[in-house]
């Protein structure tokens, strides 16, 4: 039997994230959680500064997650892409949770 | 009552796997996948003692199940709780309805979590044999 590949998990591109939370209100689940803060760029030659999201905390419960892959689609800005190698158990609950750092380490298919 | 299937993990013979489907669990269908893809092997005589049984808990525990969690638990004295899948892990996507415990640790200490709704077969056998990529917690 040829071996099967395997299920992922879904890895974050923290400097592609725009703190939009199409993914939040997307997932069925509920699963993702998202903390941010606005900044005043100031611009030369503009008139007023440019207010920008920047991102502080992105957490996805995997305890939570179906993997169905709908944060994947709907992000706009492809920050969030599958990483096809990683697969995992937790021996707690907390475990379960994965926040920005480790997200980001996972490995991305392109 | 739950269904008291046993296997063996075919690449750990000496770990027995004592499977629990409690009413709603499609992860169940994970399980017999591992069976059928040779992963996890039906228990004979001829196997021996186990050195170690994990009690495989799958399935979405509403309040009428939790008697039947318990009693699954207590049957199998000594063994490691092991909760496959999103549901027995943390209530999945049923976790806001009001009769669904958010897990089977609401019930009894679990040992190991096996997040996916479901799980892959070799998800099941990486979680039995400690194989994983990620380990503990990040927050």
């Amino acid at each position: 039997m040829t071996a099967l590949p395997r299920r992922g998990v879904i890895a974050l591109i923290p400097d592609d994230c725009t703190s939009c939370l199409i993914c939040v209100q997307e997932c069925p689940t509920w699963c993702i959680s998202l903390d941010s803060h606005t900044e005043q760029v100031a611009e030369p030659g503009a008139r007023r500064p440019r207010t920008v999201s920047v991102l502080d905390r992105f957490t996805i419960d995997f305890g939570l997650c179906m993997y169905c892959g709908i944060c994947v689609d709907v992000c706009p800005f492809d920050a969030l892409a599958w990483a096809p190698d990683v697969d995992y158990s937790a021996a707690s609950r907390p475990g379960l949770v994965q926040d920005t750092g480790t997200l980001a380490s996972w490995r991305i298919d392109d | 009552m739950i269904e008291g299937r046993t296997y063996r993990v075919a690449e750990a013979p000496s770990l027995r796997v004592q499977v629990a489907n409690l009413g709603l669990a499609c992860c169940a269908l994970e399980v017999e996948s591992a069976v059928r893809m040779g992963l996890l092997i039906p228990e004979a005589e001829s196997d021996g003692p186990a050195e170690r049984t994990v009690l495989l808990v799958s399935g979405t525990v509403t309040e009428p199940l939790v008697p039947v969690v318990e009693a699954a638990v207590l049957s199998v004295p000594g063994a490691s709780v092991m909760a496959f899948g999103a549901c027995a892990s943390t209530g999945g996507p049923y976790w806001d309805a009001p009769t669904v415990v958010n897990g089977v640790d609401r019930v009894a200490p679990v040992d190991r979590y096996v997040p996916g709704c479901p799980p892959r077969p070799d998800a099941l056998i990486d979680a039995l044999v400690g194989r994983s990529v990620v380990d503990g917690g990040s927050s």
